[in-house]
């Protein structure tokens, strides 16, 4: 203490603010590291949790069953007259016995709509078509006369330059009491459906207990209001008429990079959260929603650039405002296949977009933050969010400008500094190796160790490749954010599967 | 050398404490780190290399586990002869094979036979269940449902209910009402499976629910099983006090048309419980609960919404053309989308000489939203 006070009483401002600062960051270093640390431990109870409660589940009961409650899955679309007959005709294969597939031209402005009409006999209805959900104006409404496609919706509506404004017709015409919300270049798992479906027919909901003698009932019930999985790389795999025919890592490297941060993000991440329901959000590409819940809690924001978790956001105050229990789940299942930007100028704007989407949300919703009445989404995920998410990248640019500084004027102590690079790089190499490892514990994607193992290695080139990337593309968002620059949905080149390559314009972050 | 090392550590430790806290903890985690990465590289190798090992050993054993069921049960000479199962021998020799003792040989023993008496009834299933006891097989499964975890016993479960294998009440009962969900739901679907008297006993004493996902299955395994005693399930719908019972029996009492029971669930319509009182609006509408259309019609404007569309569907399902000027109202006054929509549906699906004309009527007089909305229901293409 005397030492402390000795130096407070000597040292300039400066040497107070730097020492102060290395304090700081060391700390908050540290908690970060050791938070990630808290969810591998938890990611693998649920994961070990997930595995041995499935293990007897026949999950082709349900196909056969009338009591299947009936899912409508979402897919908004533009430009995507390349790919969208073999993908439409993959959403149509589901393994589920009652669902419906809206389809929503989201105004293209290429052959989308044509194709669509051409390959699955489509004829304009007369649809009552309801707002609960704002939305630009729907122009008609598509039905197959094939029976065979009797299932296929397609709305075809003014371009609302987002995902979400799409996604918003689509709840409004979907007829059932979940929907499946997803891209229509996504390659989706056949049994997504079933998967997704069973959280949320697994809640608890009444019990009956005896107290005193007497029989009560407790409501204890905890509504599950949305369900995702994890999502990967596409890039590189095998992919036939919309099927998955055989998984791949990435052979390009930043795809590559994509592949092994998804793992972690949902594996080791959204796994982690599920264990102690703090779920933060459901991916845009794959997430099954309430859909009584979604449309009472405003459904998806079109001026929102992380319309996703916005909206899990705004479902969860909903349940709170109303003093209901909720929870959000994850499966640690890969259902979902979608297509990594390949070229830094794409991946970049998509990293920007989610970097001001955060921002955004945080500021939007900066009420729930440290807010004990929304239980633990105040006191947990908004407030890892906004240190460890939010201010992440900050709190590191400063610290490289700090040691910069401390370079040049000679007063780093080298062994020291070694060390504590040495310490990070160490511990995000285990972290990353970790989700790889817990995700070899839920299935074998990849058929060779080769394959695996490759895929483990880039964990030792991330911090100096991939990272400061993300760090730098995170800053411009916040930045841009700041600025209130206009964001420009941007196009991405799709690259199509392998075997057949094709190309196809889509919107894109 | 010994001596060396512990030096080394010595001095290693003496140097660690001299350093400041911020270091300390650092080489701490790069050690942690260090040493949970090489596990981790060590464990997925492991992984891989196991799966590979189990891979190779089934492609020993499944060929004889194979053979030895093709054998003495596929092929058994004695099979079609009007030998009663219990006097058909196997070759001892056979079956006593020293490979068969192994725990794994024998796991793998189970599985096989399990899958092919998913798949063979009859004689030649009662003489595959004949050889899961003769090999002793039994006593390994029932090792399982004695063991303190939950997914064990889950194992034995199915084991035994594939095999047709009764376990007493006393062992069984209990687990029914389980708070693990899964165990409960693995219970409860063994119970009615092998018992032949009582199969729905566990539902008087049940006091954890049934969900959803396990009302899927036991609906199945009821529907399904051959033999199995179908009760009056309104007796549940009366007495129970566990509303995921009721919500079941009501689902039951659907599907096998148990008129007997509308009287039941009438009596429900006047619970509190507004999401379970929809249950037996639809349950009634199911039944053609024609006695029960006074009664819905007379509650309708003190229900919820949800109960109200569930009344109208009711009304639709029952057809009996007693109601069909109060489906036209709701059609035309009622400020609610989904209301209108069902009225409509409703209406239509009474198909009579009065609903047609009816409908032709609003299609004269009414606005064109509501046109549209008669449109979109008789549309054949919309399906949902």
């Amino acid at each position: 203490m005397k030492v402390i006070i000795d130096f407070f009483s000597k040292g300039t401002f400066w040497d107070i603010l730097g020492i102060f600062f290395q304090y700081a960051v060391f700390i908050y270093g540290t908690s970060l590291l050791l938070a990630y640390g808290l969810l591998a431990i938890l990611s693998l109870t649920s994961i070990r949790r997930y595995m041995k409660k499935n293990a007897s589940v026949d999950y082709n009961i349900i196909i056969e069953s009338p009591l299947a409650p009936g899912i409508s899955v979402i897919a908004p679309a533009f430009n995507e007259g390349i790919t969208i007959i073999a993908n439409t005709r993959s959403l149509l294969t589901f393994n589920y016995p009652k669902y419906e597939v809206i389809l929503i031209n989201d105004g293209s402005t290429d052959d989308t709509l044509e194709k669509l009409v051409d390959e699955f006999e489509l004829v304009q209805v007369d649809y009552a078509y309801r707002e609960k959900l704002l939305s630009k104006p729907v122009k008609r409404i598509f039905k197959s006369t094939n029976p065979a496609y009797d299932k296929l919706v397609v709305i075809d509506k003014v371009n609302g330059k987002s995902k979400a404004d799409a996604s918003n017709a689509g709840i409004n015409v979907a007829a059932f009491d979940y929907y499946l919300c997803t891209d229509v270049d996504c390659i989706l798992d056949k049994d997504t459906l079933i998967k997704l479906i069973k959280p949320f027919m697994d809640a608890e909901t009444s019990t009956v207990r005896e107290v005193n003698g007497d029989i009560q009932i407790q409501e204890d019930y905890k509504r599950v209001i949305a369900c995702g999985a994890t999502l990967r790389m596409v890039n590189s795999c095998e992919v036939d008429e919309g099927l998955m025919m055989r998984v791949r890592p990435p052979r390009r490297i930043l795809p590559r990079f994509q592949e092994m941060e998804y793992i972690r993000a949902f594996v080791l991440g959204k796994m982690g959260w599920d264990t102690i329901n703090s779920v933060p959000n459901v991916s845009g590409g794959l997430g099954m929603f309430d859909k009584e819940v979604a449309i009472k809690a405003g459904g998806y924001d079109s001026l929102s650039l992380a319309e996703d978790m916005d909206l899990i956001t705004r479902m969860g105050a909903y349940m709170t405002d109303n003093k209901k229990k909720y929870s959000v789940k994850y499966v640690p299942v890969t259902l979902c296949w979608t297509e990594g930007p390949t070229t830094l100028k794409v991946f970049g704007r998509q990293r920007s977009r989610w970097g001001r989407g955060l921002a955004q949300l945080m500021s939007t919703h900066r009420k729930i933050l440290f807010n004990p009445r929304y239980g633990r989404m105040g006191m947990i995920v908004f407030p890892y969010h906004f240190f460890y998410e939010l201010l992440a990248p900050i709190i590191e640019f400063l610290g490289i400008l700090f040691y910069i500084y401390l370079i040049i004027t000679k007063q780093i102590n080298w062994p020291n500094a070694i060390i504590l690079i040495v310490f990070v790089y160490t511990y995000s190499v285990m972290i990353t190796t970790v989700a790889l490892l817990w995700d070899q514990i839920t299935f074998k994607y990849y058929k060779t160790w080769g394959e695996t193992i490759g895929l483990c290695l880039m964990a030792f080139i991330e911090p100096f490749v991939y990272h400061p990337l993300i760090m730098f593309f995170a800053l411009n968002g916040y930045f841009n954010f700041i600025i209130g620059k206009k964001h420009v949905w941007g196009n991405m080149q799709r690259q199509g599967f392998s075997p057949t390559k094709k190309k196809s314009t889509v919107k894109a972050g | 050398m010994w001596n060396d090392l512990v030096s080394l550590l010595f001095l290693a430790y003496e140097q660690f404490m001299y350093l400041s806290l911020f270091i300390e903890i650092a080489l701490i985690f790069i050690f942690i780190a260090i040493i949970v990465t090489l596990m981790s590289y060590g464990s997925i190798l492991f992984r891989r290399y196991d799966s590979y090992v189990y891979q190779k050993r089934m492609a020993h054993l499944s060929p004889i586990i194979e053979d030895l069921i093709t054998e003495q049960v596929l092929l058994n000479e004695n099979l079609g002869k009007d030998i009663p199962v219990d006097e058909i021998e196997f070759d001892q020799q056979a079956i006593s094979n020293k490979l068969f003792r192994k725990p794994v040989v024998r796991q793998i023993l189970i599985d096989t036979l399990i899958r092919y008496r998913k798949n063979f009834r009859g004689e030649v299933g009662e003489l595959l269940r004949k050889l899961y006891t003769e090999m002793n097989l039994i006593e390994d499964s029932f090792a399982k449902l004695r063991t303190f975890k939950w997914e064990t016993k889950i194992k034995a479960l199915v084991e035994l209910t594939q095999m047709d294998i009764p376990i007493s009440d006393s062992m069984l009962l209990p687990l029914t009402n389980s708070t693990n969900p899964t165990l409960r739901a693995a219970s409860r679907n063994a119970y009615i499976q092998l018992s032949k008297n009582e199969p729905f006993k566990f539902f008087d004493i049940a006091t954890e629910p049934i969900l959803p996902w396990d009302q899927l299955e036991m609906f199945k395994i009821i529907t399904n099983t051959k033999d199995v005693t179908i009760p009056n399930f309104s007796r549940w719908v009366s007495y129970s006090n566990n509303k995921s019972i009721v919500t079941f029996c009501l689902k039951l009492i659907a599907h096998y048309d148990q008129q007997s029971a509308i009287p039941a669930i009438i009596e429900l319509l006047s619970t509190k419980d507004h999401y379970f009182r929809a249950h037996a609006i639809n349950c009634l509408g199911k039944l053609s609960a024609e006695i029960a259309e006074e009664k819905l019609v007379t509650i309708y404007t003190s229900q919820p919404v949800n109960c109200q569309i569930e009344i109208i569907i009711a009304l639709g399902r029952i057809s009996s053309g007693k109601h069909l000027e109060f489906l036209k109202q709701e059609f035309l006054f009622s400020s609610n989308f989904d209301v209108q929509m069902n009225a409509a549906r409703s209406i239509i699906r009474h198909n009579s000489q009065n609903s047609r004309s009816m409908l032709t009527e609003i299609m004269e007089t009414t606005n064109e939203e509501n046109q549209l909305i008669i449109k979109h229901c008789q549309n054949p293409l919309i399906k949902y």
